[in-house]
C-alpha cells in the first residue's frame, strides 16, 4: 500500500516536471554536453565526418592571438563596466531617491534604455558617434568630439563602454532605489542629529544597508559584461580589424562567419563557460561571507 | 548655513539629474528628429527641428524592413515562448515545491544547474540541434527554444513562490474530490498571478530583444523579426540614415509604448526578479 502511494506520488511529480525537464534537457542540458564532447573534435560543421583530436582544440585557443586579444578586451571591459556601472547607478539612485516629485519622471527616463536592444541602440549611437559628433565639431570648434568614434580602436573602446553603459545603468539603478528604499529613515536621522554630513551619512549608515545590493548589481555586471555580444556587433562588428572583437564575438565568428571550426569554437566557448563558472564561485563565496557577518 | 548647503546641493543634484536625462534621451530624440528629414537637410543642419516633415522615410522603412510581417513573427516568437515557459515552469515548480523527497530535488538541481551556463557556450551545438529538428527558420521553432532556454529561471521563482501559497488548499481540494491536473490548473495557477506577472515580463523583454539566437535559427528573411530586418537594413543600406532612422523608430515603438502603459508594473517586475533570481 505504502509503495503504490509513494510510486503514484513520483509518477504525478514526473508527469508535472516533464513538459519542462523535456524541453530543459534538448534545448540547454543537451547542448551543453554537446559543447563539451565537440569541443575535443576536429567538426567543422561541413564535413560530416569529424575525429577526436582531445585536448588539441585547448591547446590552440590558449596559443590563439586573437582569441587571447579578445579576453584581453573583454577583461579590460568587464573592469570598466564594474565600477563605472555600478557607481553611475548608485549615484543616480541617490539622487533621484532625493528628489521629491520628479522622482517617477527620472526614474522613468532612466530606464528606458534598457526596454531597448542594444542592437537598437547601437544604430542610433552610430549616428551620434558619425554624423552628430562630427556636425558638433564643426560647429563648436570643440576637438574632442571629432575623433574616428568608431574606426579607432582607442576611441571605439570607449564608445562601446558609453553604449553599454547608457543601455545597462538604469535597470541597476532600479535594483539600488529598491535597496534604499529599504534603509530605514531614523537611521539616517539620527546620525544627523549626531551632527554627520550628508556624506559621511551615506559612507557610515546608507552604504552598509546596501552591501546585498551591490552584491547583486556586481554579480550582473560581470555576467552580463563577460557575456558582452550585441553592442559591439551593432557599434564596431569587432573592428577595425579584429581590434574590438569580445569573447563572444570571437567564437562568433570562429563557428559562423570564418572558418565554420565547430569543434574549436566549441573549445572556446568551454572556457568563457569556466571562467564564468569561477567567477560565480567567488560571487557565492563572497556572498556567503557577507551573510554570516551580517 | 546647513539649510544653505543643503539647498545648494539639492540644485547641484537637480542639474546633474537633468543632464543625465539629455545625455539618455539625446540617441532617442536624434533619431526621432532626423528621421522626419530629407538626407541633404540632414547634412546641413542636424540639431534644428525638421523644415517640413518627409513621411516618405517611413513608407520606405516600412517596405524595407516589411514592418507588419516583422511584427508579426516578432509576437509569434515571444507568444509561443511565453505560453510554454508559464505554462511548464508553473507546472513543474508547483509540483517541485509541494514534493519533497531526493527525485524532487534532484529535478530542482539539475534545472536550477544551468543558471551557470552562458549561451554562448551551448549556441552551437542548439543550431545543430534546432537543424536536425527542423526548427530554423520559422518563429515559431524558435519560440520552442526559447522554452528551453527560459524554462528553468522560471520554475525557480515559481518554486520559491509556491511555498507562500498555503498547502491547506491542496488538501481540501483533494478530498473534495478534485484531480491533481484540475486542483492545479483551476485553484493553484490563478493565485500565482503575481509571480507570473514578473515572469512573463522579464521573459517577454528578453526574447523581444534578443538578437543573437534569431541572428542564427531565423535563415529565411521571412521569418525575420524586427531586429533582424533592422540589422539586415543597417547592413544593405548603411548611409541611408533616412531609412535607417525611420526603421530604428518604427522598430522601438512597440516597446516603448508599452514600456509608458506598463512601467510600475515593469519595474516592480525587474527589481523583483534580480532580488530573487
Amino acid at each position: 500500500m505504502a509503495t503504490t502511494r509513494s510510486w503514484k506520488k513520483h509518477a504525478m511529480l514526473l508527469a508535472f516536471v516533464f513538459p519542462a525537464l523535456l524541453f530543459y534537457i534538448a534545448f540547454t542540458l543537451a547542448p551543453a554536453f554537446g559543447g563539451i564532447a565537440y569541443s575535443l573534435t576536429d567538426w567543422n560543421g561541413l564535413n560530416p565526418a569529424y575525429r577526436i583530436v582531445g585536448l588539441a582544440n585547448y591547446i590552440e585557443a590558449m596559443n590563439d592571438r586573437f582569441f587571447l586579444k579578445s579576453l584581453a578586451f573583454t577583461a579590460k571591459f568587464v573592469l570598466y563596466m564594474l565600477v563605472l556601472q555600478n557607481a553611475l547607478a548608485i549615484l543616480l539612485a541617490v539622487l533621484v531617491e532625493a528628489m521629491g516629485r520628479s522622482k517617477v519622471w527620472f526614474r522613468t527616463i532612466f530606464f528606458m534604455p534598457n526596454m531597448l536592444s542594444l542592437i537598437i541602440g547601437g544604430f542610433m549611437w552610430m549616428f551620434i558617434f558619425t554624423r552628430v559628433f562630427p556636425y558638433l565639431a564643426d560647429q563648436t570648434g570643440w576637438r574632442l568630439l571629432d575623433q574616428s568614434w568608431i574606426g579607432d580602436p582607442r576611441y571605439s573602446f570607449f564608445a562601446i563602454l558609453a553604449l553599454s553603459l547608457w543601455g545597462g545603468v538604469g535597470y541597476l539603478m532600479v535594483i539600488y532605489i529598491a535597496a534604499l528604499q529599504g534603509v530605514p529613515q531614523h537611521l539616517k536621522e539620527a546620525a544627523a542629529m549626531d551632527g554627520a554630513g550628508p556624506l559621511a551619512i551615506f559612507r557610515h549608515v546608507t552604504l552598509p544597508m546596501i552591501y546585498p545590493a551591490l552584491t547583486i548589481g556586481v554579480f550582473l555586471t560581470l555576467n552580463a559584461s563577460f557575456k558582452a555580444f550585441d553592442a559591439v556587433y551593432s557599434l564596431t562588428g569587432g573592428g577595425p580589424g579584429r581590434a574590438t572583437q569580445v569573447i563572444a564575438l570571437n567564437i562568433f565568428e570562429e563557428a559562423f562567419s570564418f572558418s565554420n571550426r565547430y569543434g574549436y569554437a566549441s573549445a572556446k566557448a568551454m572556457i568563457l563557460f569556466g571562467i564564468v563558472v569561477v567567477i560565480t564561485i567567488i560571487q557565492l563565496a563572497i556572498m556567503k561571507r557577507r551573510e554570516v557577518q551580517a | 548655513m546647513n539649510r544653505l548647503g543643503g539647498r545648494l546641493g539639492s540644485w547641484t543634484a537637480l542639474l546633474f539629474l537633468l543632464a543625465a536625462a539629455v545625455v539618455t534621451l539625446f540617441p532617442i530624440y536624434m533619431a526621432l528628429l532626423n528621421s522626419v528629414k530629407t538626407q541633404g537637410e540632414m547634412l546641413t543642419n542636424i540639431l534644428a527641428l525638421p523644415s517640413s516633415l518627409e513621411v516618405g522615410n517611413y513608407a520606405d522603412a516600412f517596405r524595407k524592413i516589411n514592418y507588419f510581417r516583422s511584427l508579426w513573427n516578432t509576437f509569434v516568437v515571444v507568444a509561443v515562448g511565453l505560453a510554454g515557459i508559464i505554462l511548464f515552469a508553473s507546472m513543474a515548480g508547483y509540483k517541485l515545491s509541494r514534493t519533497p523527497g531526493k527525485l524532487s530535488g534532484f529535478l530542482f538541481g539539475l534545472l536550477v544547474m544551468s543558471t551557470l551556463i552562458p549561451f554562448h557556450s551551448i549556441m552551437i551545438t542548439l543550431v545543430k540541434i534546432s537543424k536536425e529538428l527542423r526548427l530554423q527558420g520559422s518563429a515559431v521553432g524558435l519560440g520552442l527554444l526559447y522554452i528551453g532556454l527560459g524554462v528553468a529561471v522560471a520554475v525557480f521563482l515559481y518554486h520559491g513562490f509556491v511555498k507562500s501559497v498555503p498547502k491547506e488548499l491542496d488538501e481540501a481540494a483533494v478530498i473534495d474530490g478534485c484531480g491533481e491536473f484540475r486542483l492545479f490548473f483551476t485553484v493553484i495557477l490563478p493565485l500565482l498571478l503575481p509571480i507570473t506577472a514578473t515572469i512573463a515580463i522579464l521573459n517577454t523583454l528578453w526574447m523581444w530583444n534578443d538578437f543573437l539566437l534569431p541572428l542564427l535559427i531565423l535563415t529565411d528573411y521571412k521569418s525575420y523579426t524586427l531586429l533582424l530586418s533592422t540589422n539586415m537594413l543597417f547592413g544593405e543600406y548603411n548611409n541611408d540614415w533616412s531609412a535607417i532612422l525611420a526603421s530604428l523608430v518604427l522598430a522601438m515603438l512597440p516597446v516603448i509604448a508599452l514600456y509608458l502603459a506598463l512601467q510600475k508594473y515593469i519595474l516592480h517586475g525587474i527589481a523583483e526578479g534580480a532580488i530573487k533570481a
